[in-house]
């Protein structure tokens, strides 16, 4: 039963939500005023982008001024670490990092790390999951950010965030004013139930692509109080903190964005959820040699992560593409780099396993016959590509 | 679909139906090739009779080139001599399989190294 497309890349990005993608609509033809501009048509863009701003900052327990519109989750991440940093840099020039940040984290620490800072990179065992002691024993005086990620993009697994925040307050309690504590939470809105003060985290980055809105927009939570150095200068928007003339569709959609996750938040984690485990039960039933990547408990509900023996990702890839499946693979032929995915790589998997990665990631949209017809298709491509496999005869 | 852009007709037809895909017991020739840098490898099994190869298996692991550059392989040589067979190069293979990035050249590079460790005396 071939169904037209089946999308299951969902931590890749999402399809914009029709109801989000109309407010942008309107938007775009309708409210084209300068923000800044004093007169009629740019108040009126004023307050569309201060509505946004309330919904984006109620999504997360935050308040209103202290969201920062970006152009999206790199900027963000951009902004908060360099931002942080070069802002902290006479207190010191420690960063704490994990091995598995996206690599809008991981290349701004490395490029930080180029030009004399220090950067911990935590690691992260066999289940994808920081360790809170490490974290702890790596704080020194000179520390002046944690980046942590919320929830890791390629295989889910929830970092101890709110821990590590208890952890930062406890160090400014006896004297360390400047340490920050920054966390990439982009799949993790709209997925998990989010609020900055249990967080405890200075800094939060959002992005509005992961969330059913357009790509193209993002935000920056940044806690009142922090200091940060704006990357992006030479204007007064965003309170002097990103300068540039705001965005207002994209900014109007991701508000609507966050309005229905925050309306929706119920049904679509359960959803997520059933489908993720319907997918996941198939899988183990119908195909034998996979191995589950990171813990079982402490990961994003929508999101699988699966190593099948034998063959390699970009083949599976590649085979599900044919019938109109959609996922991703952390294999290093598809990136383009000849690595396998560090994250994989991190949790201890051997390359051959790393290289026969596949991440599925199920959203709002998809249906049960989806996952239905994709694991008939899954478990058709994996029988043919072990039977072409030199390793399947020597591995079993 | 990714393919549309990337990949010829041909070469999505092979990956979705690999020819002479196995192995062959009665098998006189076999060669086992890796690539070192990125971890593909090929298995030939030839049945050369009289230096003219009467039939070719091929296993292959690896991204799509790899496995469809196996498969254009054996029908390039099924049934060709010897001789014939180590006369293609990669830019016949390449041409084959309807071009492919350079970046994936290496596909081609490991069917032929096969090829030619399955040839050796």
């Amino acid at each position: 039963m071939p169904l037209r497309r089946v999308y299951l890349d969902n931590s890749a990005t999402t399809p914009v939500d029709p109801r989000v993608a109309a407010a942008m609509a309107r938007a775009v033809v309708e409210t084209f005023g300068n923000a800044s501009s004093v007169h009629g048509f740019g108040q009126q863009a004023r307050a569309a982008i201060d509505r946004a701003r309330r919904e984006v900052a109620t999504l997360i327990g935050a308040r209103q001024n202290e969201i920062v519109f970006t152009s999206g989750g790199t900027e963000s991440n951009n902004l908060a670490i360099r931002g942080v940093c070069e802002a902290a840099a006479a207190h010191g020039r420690h960063i704490i990092t994990s091995a598995i940040e996206h690599p809008s984290v991981a290349g701004v620490c490395a490029d930080l790390e180029k030009r004399g800072w220090e950067v911990t990179r935590l690691p992260v065992y066999g289940n994808g999951i920081v360790r809170i002691e490490d974290v702890a024993a790596s704080i020194r005086s000179d520390t002046v950010l944690i980046t942590v990620m919320l929830a890791n993009n390629e295989i889910g697994t929830i970092q101890p965030v709110s821990e590590i925040g208890s952890l930062v307050r406890e160090r400014r309690a006896v004297g360390q004013k400047h340490l920050w504590l920054h966390t990439d939470a982009v799949q993790a809105v709209g997925r998990l139930r989010l609020n900055v003060e249990d967080l405890g985290c200075d800094l939060l980055t959002m992005s509005g692509h992961k969330l059913y809105a357009p790509k193209g927009v993002g935000a920056l939570y940044v806690r009142r109080g922090v200091r940060l150095h704006g990357q992006n200068v030479g204007g007064h928007q965003e309170r002097e903190r990103r300068a540039g003339t705001e965005n207002v569709p994209g900014i109007v959609a991701f508000g609507e964005a966050a309005k229905l996750a925050r309306e929706e938040f119920e049904q679509r984690s359960l959803h997520d959820r059933m489908l993720r485990d319907r997918f996941e039960d198939a899988v183990r039933e119908r195909i034998s040699d996979v191995v589950m990547n990171g813990d079982r408990e402490r990961r994003l509900s929508h999101l699988s992560n699966i190593s099948f023996r034998f063959i390699e990702g970009e083949g599976l890839l590649i085979n599900l593409d044919l019938e109109h499946v959609a996922v991703s693979t952390g294999s290093a032929c598809s990136s383009g780099t000849l690595e396998p995915s560090p994250v994989i790589r991190a949790l201890g998997v051997d390359d051959e396993l790393a290289r026969g990665s596949i991440r599925f990631s199920f959203g709002k949209d998809n249906s049960e016959a989806e996952v239905d017809y994709a694991v008939e298709v899954l478990a058709r491509a994996v029988e043919r590509l072990r039977a072409l496999s030199p390793l399947t005869l020597v591995g079993r | 679909m990714a393919a549309d852009n990337l990949y010829s007709a041909k070469f999505k037809e092979h990956l979705a139906h690999p020819r002479n895909a196995g192995e062959l017991p009665e098998a006189n020739a076999i060669a086992d090739e890796t690539n070192p840098i990125c971890g593909d490898r090929m298995r030939l099994s030839l049945v050369i009779k009289d230096n003219r190869i009467e039939a070719v298996r091929y296993l292959a692991y690896g991204c799509p080139p790899t496995l469809v550059c196996g498969s254009v392989l054996t029908e390039l040589i099924n049934g060709k001599t010897t001789a014939e067979a180590k006369q293609l190069t990669r830019a016949d293979l390449l041409e084959s399989v309807g071009g492919l990035p350079s970046r994936k050249h290496h596909a081609a590079a490991l069917a032929i190294e096969t090829l030619k460790a399955a040839l050796e005396p």
